[in-house]
């Protein structure tokens, strides 16, 4: 009979996901999302269910992948944030054209503001003009809740469109609370397996799939169109039967479109859209106890807009002021998205009420219970006038402190947010000390951005996969102003062998003389350790978990070394930590071919990682040189095409004694090491033929 | 219909002559302490620091130079002494 358990948000979407019994799973690591798939991950390692899981390098081929997967028949579940949701929009805007259903969840944060890590709509609402069904959630159980029911309503005969749920990130994918878990058995006869369309792509077994080349007929565009929003008219109603059933059958108290919170004969009424609304409900109480006349209504299905239900509540009870509370902003209108959708709902009315917006909670900023008081008085304030249609802006100015300790006329200052004994940014405090002032740098996301190192030279964020993009404008420019400044990227391992690598490998095609710098610290350690392209074979990783069916990563690394030798660039080194003197001359001749203009120059440096790889922060050098010593991270130089092994120990050591001192490959047997040594003896193997050769 | 914005700056800029930096020695648990009569000033803890708050060669005492540990940043991650050739620097519970 069910049992309640204390969940995060995000491990309740996964929750939500596996009782829904998903068979394929495609994501991409972004905060705050990131720990859902981790949590599908290991309930596949360990055989909880039976899903295949997809690694992609991007969100751009993530939501792809998991589209793919719903065009060939299976329930098929995604989930991402942010720049994530950016990243892969394209995707997301294509995907209702196939009509075949798969759910996405989005952990809300911010979108497009330099380092923001938390949350407002500003993602998610990007898509709610495409055709996706979309449901914001309050509270932990009902993030739970919505993944199943959205899957039954989005796979219903009549919808067949894709379905995204929203939970604001952190506020609710890392808050726990508890949840009531019904059955498995229960939730399969809620949700049973899911039935294979008739326009499957699957020429075996279909005789139609929905064509492209039909749907592009530019008269019928507008048409279809309609039929969309005819659809998600239909939707409308079927969504208030589904979640009714489901809140009948899980003892849930709220279902339907809206919910409405002590709306009886209310003056004044607040919008409130996702975890915001707890908050705002507190407010509504207070006033209620003192007599005013206030309520609130949550949007739960934000697409399809639920128009009639909030004409009906305002009529219903005579309100005369509505609140909107925005968590985004359509800037150039005054208006978050949210008041124009409740604008033109009320618009038909013959009566009309006053109504103010107010942008509140943006880039995760708390929005409290006072502020609630305050927008609901100033609405009180509001039923007795006309024609009133205005904007607040809820804001709690807080004057930033500057740092303590300042440092004048430096090139680079002490204090970095780098944990102990962190080789990136050990590695990247000597690129900054050999490059000097006259540069400046990009970082696409990874730990050494959020380090904070403090340098007097310019950083900026550059998105994840245009780390080389930012670079070849800026060098360009630069060029054009005839200004002698170095144009570096530095990405981690993610930034450059997965999602990086198209635009590094455009702008190492095209010769742009910019300095590319991959730090590799194997997996994806910002988002905290997610598989990558570079992570090693048999490595643990969060992705990569161990269990019954999986043993750490099943796949050897990215060759990056050949890729940039096929690039034929005029400098490509790989540098360690240990080897700190052979490091520093390779950054100063990676240097001198970008100065020279002679085109691109790669370096490649090792970068371990303690908590990452799960060893003693003061072993992060010996490892390191443990590496080298061993063969399995070879110092390797291509200078114009001269390939030169830099160092070459005269007998490589076992790759062991490499492998014990670090907790990610602690579950590994003799036979899985032997492969690993089998693959490093191979790979020097290969390098040592290379060595003293012109390649190009 | 909006507050002013007047103590903010309408674009954020950041200085690049003056670095403004916030001490990490509350990070330490165990503390490094350079036993200068073992230390041959070779410099390996200078270059290893992953922080760089080893500096170099500095007057020590009378006769002797040696590196020189900046503790209101150092995060004892005890690099230095796992690297140090000739275990001349030991890490101590810090006491705080």
């Amino acid at each position: 009979m069910g049992k309640i358990e204390l969940l995060s948000g995000n491990r309740a979407v996964a929750y939500g996901a596996k009782m829904s019994r998903v068979q394929v799973v495609s994501a991409y690591p972004i905060t705050p999302q990131t720990p859902i798939v981790e949590y599908l991950a290991e309930s596949i390692a360990k055989g909880e269910i039976d899903a295949e899981y997809i690694h992609p390098e991007g969100e751009h081929s993530a939501i792809a992948a998991a589209l793919g997967a719903a065009l060939g028949g299976v329930r098929s579940f995604t989930a991402t944030s942010s720049q994530g949701f950016g990243y892969g929009y394209e995707i997301i805007a294509q995907a209702p054209s196939y009509r075949q259903p798969f759910v996405m969840v989005v952990a809300n944060r911010t979108l497009g503001w330099y380092w923001s890590l938390r949350p407002d709509y500003s993602d998610s609402m990007t898509a709610r003009d495409l055709g996706w069904i979309q449901m914001y959630v309050e509270s932990v159980e009902e993030a739970f809740d919505a993944v199943i029911q959205m899957y039954k309503i989005i796979e219903h005969e009549k919808i067949q469109l894709p379905g995204m749920v929203m939970l604001d990130g952190f506020y609710l994918s890392h808050a726990t609370e508890p949840v009531n878990i019904p059955d498995q058995s229960e939730v399969d006869d809620f949700l049973p397996l899911k039935k294979l369309l008739p326009h499957v792509v699957d020429p075996s077994i279909s005789k139609t799939f929905g064509d492209s080349q039909f749907l592009s007929v530019v008269e019928l565009h507008t048409t279809y169109r309609r039929i969309f929003e005819e659809t998600l008219e239909r939707a409308k109603g079927i969504i208030k039967g589904i979640t009714k059933e489901y809140a009948e059958k899980f003892k849930r108290d709220v279902h339907g479109l809206v919910e409405e919170y002590r709306t009886d004969d209310a003056d004044a009424l607040l919008v409130t859209m996702g975890s915001m609304t707890t908050a705002a409900r507190r407010a509504v109480d207070r006033l209620r106890d003192k007599g005013a006349k206030v309520g609130l209504v949550r949007v739960r299905f934000y697409r399809p807009f639920p128009a009639e239900e909030i004409q009906n509540i305002v009529q219903k009870e005579g309100v005369t002021a509505i609140g909107v509370v925005d968590r985004s902003i359509s800037h150039g209108t005054w208006k978050g998205p949210l008041a124009l959708d409740v604008a033109s709902a009320l618009y038909g009315l013959k009566d009309k009420s006053n109504l103010i917006d107010f942008i509140a909670g943006m880039g995760g900023d708390d929005v409290r219970i006072e502020d609630y008081e305050k927008m609901l008085n100033k609405l009180l304030e509001a039923t007795n006038k006309k024609s009133i249609c205005e904007t607040e802006f809820i804001e709690h100015r807080v004057k930033p402190e500057s740092p303590p300790r300042l440092y004048k006329n430096v090139l680079r200052a002490p204090g970095t947010n780098g944990c102990w004994g962190c080789t990136a940014v050990l590695n990247f405090r000597h690129v900054v000390d050999v490059l000097g002032k006259n540069t400046t740098y990009f970082f696409p996301p990874h730990c050494l951005s959020v380090c904070h190192p403090v340098m007097a030279n310019p950083r900026l964020l550059a998105n994840f996969a245009a780390g080389a993009g930012y670079a070849r404008g800026l060098y360009r420019a630069y060029k054009v102003r005839g200004s002698k400044v170095r144009v570096v990227t530095v990405a981690g391992d993610g930034g450059t062998v997965d999602i990086g690598l198209q635009s590094l490998s455009s702008a190492a095609e095209a010769g742009e003389s910019i300095l590319f710098i991959c730090y590799d610290n194997e997996a994806y350690m910002n988002t905290g350790i997610q598989r990558s392209g570079s992570t090693p074979l048999g490595a643990w990783t969060t992705t990569t978990p161990t269990g019954s069916g999986w043993k750490g990563k099943k796949e050897t690394p990215k060759d990056m070394l050949a890729i940039m030798i096929a690039h034929r660039v005029p400098y490509i080194a790989f540098t360690s930590p240990a080897y700190i003197h052979d490091m520093k001359s390779r950054i100063e001749k990676a240097a001198k071919a970008v100065d020279n203009d002679e085109g691109l120059a790669y370096l490649h440096m090792f970068s371990p990682c303690p908590p990452g790889w799960r060893f003693h922060e003061s072993k992060s050098v010996e490892i390191a040189r443990l590496a080298v010593l061993t063969g399995t991270w070879p110092l390797v130089e291509v200078d114009h095409g001269m390939f030169k092994l830099t160092y070459k120990p005269k007998e490589l050591l076992p790759v062991e004694g490499y492998l014990k001192l670090q907790g990610r490959f602690a579950h590994l047997t003799k036979d899985d090491i032997g492969k690993i040594q089998e693959f490093v003896n191979e790979r020097y193997k290969g390098l040592l033929a290379l060595d003293g050769k012109k390649l190009f | 219909m909006t507050s002013s914005s007047e103590e903010v700056p309408e674009i954020p800029l950041r200085r690049l002559d003056v670095l403004a930096t916030t001490p990490t020695a509350s990070w330490r648990v165990l503390k490094p302490e350079i036993d200068y009569d073992k230390c041959t000033n070779c410099g390996l803890c200078v270059d290893y620091c992953p922080e760089g708050v080893i500096s170099k060669s500095k007057k020590v005492s009378k006769s002797k130079k040696g590196p020189i540990i900046d503790y209101e940043f150092c995060k004892g991650c005890g690099v230095c002494a796992n690297e140090c050739l000739k275990k001349a620097i030991r890490m101590k519970p810090e006491r705080w």
